[in-house]
């Protein structure tokens, strides 16, 4: 075994370890630090006055001090990784799916089947997502203030117009986060591509041609013959995600945008004291110090399990 | 036909078909709301206080109560002909103040793509020739955190460090005094760039603000951009070392250099074009973010005026079907990138 590979099989483990804390971390959030009671949002608990808008240096009431309003960074750091993890699983998990699929599909039908797929799948790679979230953030808001657009409801009863609360569009969104939502939506594409390249490689081999002649079905050979080659550079891909799906979710509700990613709106919620006119890097670092290094890590944690998968990938094809 | 404008005809054939599909997905959505919120696609200025028989009329001659196969096109036929309606939160019409906005975004898009496309490729093709050395792990480390460390979070230190602390650089795109300057009326606009525009008017010290505005975003938005291209960039170039022909012009005592830069950089020039083109939409929503913290005022601002103030229609499909439009343009250019560099490409294209 070379130097190199050692390294990532160090780091890998390292990896594990990280993720297998943070997911012990959402397991037992609520022994770790329990919810306040009286409060509206789990993720997120008061230990001081709401009056009192500067941040408090860490305490014993408050293990990572508070932010403005004496919100407790460490109880939201803790719950955040409930929050941030089953967002990204949930993500990745049907991304995965949808891209899977289609491009399965695509590529195993071939022709103009799998040119109409690709085509539509190149056309959703031109969206940004900050653009896909806006658009469904603002289809639920622009159908909500179209009930309110009337003088009265009974005037807008009487219009003969959707009657309220029966809007089916309003009633998903109610249910589904338009942020879950719209990364599902735009965040299948790679692993579409992906599949798709490495089933049209693996049809041209011969042994799926003699497969084929003796009047193997196609998604037998899909199943049989492709998805065991296929399915590893797509879990690298997925492992690598989930880390990427909780920065770009913490990035749009830092910018208000859309969401309510619970690290995203720790950083919001101390912004001031970041780059406002009171913000400081060295006086109030609890404000953003302990945030930032869990963001990072969250991120490294699956950069590092992808990195290492595909190490092993590569071992496991050489022999 | 030379076959590089064939290549180009190819490409470009592309993009109306791209766009009939992503304007038929959003009409789609827009579908899901109720006509009374459709109309506000093509209500004139001044709406606020519209009646409801208007409303009514309206529906009826944008077609808004026949089935999606009538209203698709009406309203595709409207986009074509540039009326985009009027956003009734920003009291603007939605094309011509995006239009206007355009080039602060692309002015942004334009440097970073000076530093992403050289780091990207050099970093790349440095470290894949040498793989293993110090050289190799230090320009991997860098695309591993580069990679791990969120685009915003760099902004908003970039900000704390550089111009709450040490008051090097600024947020915005101009001081004070140069962008009243730029709106007045001595100042003769040309190519909408500030950069270039100062220098046309003469103006050195207007240059030197707008630079010293741009070094922040530029940086930032290059981090991350370059550290996952050169990641890409990289395993290209480990793939090509290994190729015969680059063992034959060793063999032939070729300089080292000239196999490094002459043979290998060439060949995966192609594909990490390529690579930035997939990335554009990526590449675009980090240029937003940025805007965004930088308080630069671009296509970004414009809808996050409009998502503030509420609902707002016109505003969010246009800047939608806006923000594809640019990313088609990327992709385009990378494209063309592609086909100057690379007539293998070219035939590849012709040829399929």
């Amino acid at each position: 075994m070379s130097q190199s590979t050692k390294g990532v099989r160090f780091g890998f483990i390292i990896a594990l370890i990280l993720a297998f804390g943070f997911v012990l971390t959402a397991v037992f959030a609520q022994r770790i630090s329990p919810i306040d009671e009286n409060g509206d949002d789990p993720n997120f608990k008061r230990v001081g006055r709401v009056t009192n808008l500067k941040p408090l240096p860490p305490s014993e009431s408050s293990l990572l001090g508070t932010l403005p309003q004496q919100y407790d960074v460490f109880h939201s750091l803790v719950w955040g990784s409930r929050d941030a993890l089953t967002f990204s699983f949930s993500v990745v998990l049907v991304s995965l799916l949808i891209g899977g699929v289609l491009g399965s599909v695509a590529g195993i039908f071939g022709g103009w089947v799998n040119r109409i797929i690709m085509r539509i799948t190149d056309a959703f790679l031109t969206i940004p997502l900050v653009v896909g979230v806006v658009f469904l953030t603002q289809l639920v808001s622009v159908s909500v203030s179209a009930l309110t657009f009337f003088p009265t409801f009974a005037q807008w009863q009487a219009g003969g117009g959707v009657e309220f609360g029966t809007s089916p569009l309003i009633d998903f969104f109610t249910k589904v986060d338009p942020l879950l939502f719209s990364f599902m939506a735009l965040s299948w594409m790679g692993y579409a591509r992906m599949m798709n390249a490495s089933v049209i490689e693996v049809k041209q081999e011969e042994y799926i041609e003699a497969a084929r002649a003796v009047g193997v079905g196609n998604f037998r050979i899909l199943w049989r013959h492709i998805m065991p080659n296929a399915y590893q550079p797509l879990l690298v891909m997925a492992a690598r995600d989930i880390g990427n799906v909780l920065i770009l979710s913490a990035t749009l509700t830092f910018l208000q945008i859309g969401g309510n990613s619970v690290w995203g709106a720790l950083m919001a919620r101390g912004r001031d004291w970041i780059i406002g006119p009171r913000g400081s890097l060295t006086d109030t670092w609890w404000v953003y110090m302990p945030v930032t290094a869990v963001v990072i890590l969250f991120g490294i944690t699956w950069n590092l399990v992808g990195e290492g998968l595909k190490k092993l990938v590569i071992e496991h094809r050489k022999g | 036909m030379p076959s590089i404008l064939r290549y180009l005809l190819r490409r470009i054939a592309l993009i109306p078909v791209t766009l009939v599909i992503i304007t038929m997905l959003m009409y789609a959505g827009v579908m899901l709301t109720p006509p009374e919120a459709r109309v506000q696609l093509y209500l004139p200025k001044g709406n606020a206080k519209i009646r409801e028989s208007t409303i009514a009329a309206y529906i009826k001659t944008n077609k808004l109560d026949q089935p999606y196969w009538v209203q698709y096109t009406h309203w595709a036929k409207t986009l074509v002909s540039g009326q985009w309606g009027y956003s009734p939160s920003l009291g603007v019409e939605v094309l011509p103040n995006l239009l206007e906005r355009t080039p602060v975004t692309l002015e942004l898009l334009f440097y970073s793509f000076l530093v992403i496309i050289p780091a990207s490729l050099g970093l790349g093709s440095l470290a894949g020739t040498r793989v293993g050395s110090w050289v190799d792990r230090g320009i991997r480390a860098f695309s591993f955190l580069g990679t791990s460390v969120p685009l915003f979070m760099v902004a908003v230190f970039a900000l704390s460090i550089f111009y709450l602390k040490l008051g090097w650089f600024a947020p915005e795109r101009l001081s004070l005094e140069f962008s009243t300057l730029l709106n007045s009326e001595e100042f003769k606009v040309y190519t909408g760039f500030v950069t270039f525009d100062s220098l046309l008017n003469g103006r050195l010290d207007m240059f030197k603000d707008a630079v010293s505005h741009l070094v922040l975003p530029v940086l930032t938005l290059s981090i991350y951009n370059v550290a996952s291209l050169t990641y890409l960039n990289r395993s290209f170039t480990m793939e090509e070392t290994n190729k015969m022909y680059v063992a034959a012009a060793r063999a032939r005592g070729l300089k080292e250099s000239g196999i490094r830069y002459g043979h290998i950089l060439r060949a995966t020039l192609s594909r990490s074009l390529t690579s930035i083109g997939l990335a554009a939409a990526t590449i675009l929503m980090g240029v937003f973010v940025t805007e965004i913290i930088y308080t630069i005022n671009g296509i970004s601002a414009f809808i996050v005026k409009a998502m503030r103030a509420g609902s707002d229609a016109p505003a969010t499909l246009g800047f939608m079907l806006y923000s594809v439009i640019l990313v088609l343009g990327l992709m385009l250019l990378m494209d063309l990138l592609v086909a100057i560099a690379d007539p293998r490409a070219r035939e590849e294209v012709l040829n399929s």
